[in-house]
């Protein structure tokens, strides 16, 4: 399960947070966790909102 | 004494005792990074039990696992007297006498980044040929299987080499001839993979020798570490270089290695003062930020996860939100819970950019 993770300043997401360890993953297709991530959504799943 | 010098291997004494001085024909020859198993930034010394596929042992250095906690990878396991000129080695210790299903893979694994290899022309008719060399005591015999695999895990060229002696160090040398075809980067992501099988199946195995348009973990009928219980395999020395010769292994300086494997992984869990910080008179409600700058740029906007909070004061005893990470640094923040002056947040961290 993955949260996103609103840019407190510009309110622009570019981090989603995997809750299992609360790991902070940046939105970099060279990460390997956010290749993961996507690979995630792209198998149908949805991450929580960001908090407003 | 003679000597002499080509392109090939650099400078060869004619007294071979004095060959582990001769200066290298290439400058970084080695492209294994921590191939001494110096750098243990994660464990510090300490034994790890792998639970997770892809998870990171000593620097640089991950498993690849398809069942968890079957063997331990600890810094130097077992206490015993590494190679002569090396101080540390990797010792994986089979925790059971698992037997290795069709679909069952266990390695010991270092991904090289497209960046370091850019000069191999591997997937071309120039591509080089390279020379593995490590050094291997185990408590098994038998011949034992291994893989170079491309970072797209569609081309790859399964390897064996022999252990003939029980629990007696061994330099092992693997040749091999570059491929012509394939896909191999040569920027800042996988470029390839060293694979070193610790049982592998018959699905993810192959016959060595050979490239192949597939994704091959190791050779067929290989030695499996983990189907007995208790068995070790140590490991140092690695070092992956391009010729047909294996050289004397390349010393490097600690701080050059260290901040190597910093470009992936960098951490700062033990220490109070090391820690991302905030500080400064807090008001309950509103959000203060922190930053920190990394002490050597990474591979790739790193992944952040928090260790020990050392204190907080003015704030709830949670993690910081980091709601940005870039190459040489991140940011975070934290509402204030309690209106106080000298408020503050010391709390442990680390970021993985990891291929």
């Amino acid at each position: 399960m993955y949260k996103l993770i609103k840019d407190n300043i510009t309110n622009q997401i570019k981090v989603v947070c995997r809750l299992s360890d609360n790991a902070f993953i940046p939105f970099d297709l060279k990460n390997s966790d956010y290749q993961a991530y996507l690979k995630w959504v792209s198998e149908g799943n949805t991450p929580e909102p960001a908090d407003q | 004494m003679t000597m002499t010098l080509n392109g090939t291997d650099g400078v060869t004494f004619n007294d071979a005792s004095l060959q582990g001085a001769a200066a290298s024909p290439y400058v970084l020859k080695n492209r294994i990074i921590n191939g001494d198993m110096r750098i243990d930034q994660r464990n510090a010394g300490a034994s790890l039990t792998p639970t997770t596929d892809g998870q990171y042992t000593l620097d640089r250095f991950q498993v690849y696992i398809s069942q968890s906690s079957k063997f331990s990878v600890q810094q130097n396991a077992g206490s015993v007297t590494p190679p002569a000129g090396f101080n540390y080695y990797a010792g994986i210790t089979s925790l059971s006498a698992y037997t290795v299903g069709s679909s069952d893979y266990f390695c010991f694994v270092q991904n090289i980044e497209g960046y370091n290899i850019g000069d191999f022309a591997w997937g071309t008719a120039s591509a080089k040929t390279i020379t593995i060399s490590f050094w291997v005591r185990s408590s098994l015999t038998g011949t034992f299987g291994g893989s170079i695999r491309n970072g797209a895990a569609n081309y790859s060229y399964p390897f064996t080499y022999s252990i003939s002696l029980a629990n007696t160090w061994e330099q092992k040398t693997v040749t091999i001839a570059g491929p012509t075809s394939g896909t191999w980067t040569t920027v800042n992501t996988s470029g390839f993979q060293l694979i070193l099988g610790l049982g592998v199946g018959s699905t993810n195995s192959g016959t060595a020798g050979a490239w192949t348009g597939s994704s091959l973990l190791s050779a067929t009928s290989a030695t499996s570490v983990v189907g007995t219980n208790g068995a070790t395999f140590y490991i140092t020395g690695v070092q992956l270089e391009v010729g047909s010769t294996a050289t004397p292994f390349e010393r490097r300086i600690y701080d050059k290695e260290f901040i190597s494997c910093q470009r992936y992984f960098q951490a700062q869990l033990t220490d109070i003062g090391n820690s991302a910080i905030y500080s400064g008179n807090v008001t309950s409600g509103a959000s203060y930020y922190g930053s920190k700058t990394f002490q050597v740029a990474m591979r790739a906007a790193p992944t952040l996860t928090w260790g020990t909070q050392w204190g907080v004061n003015g704030f709830a005893s949670t993690a910081p939100t980091a709601d940005w990470l870039g190459l040489d640094g991140f940011r975070f923040y934290k509402a204030s819970n309690t209106t106080t002056n000298g408020g503050y947040i010391f709390q442990a961290w680390s970021a993985s950019a990891e291929l």
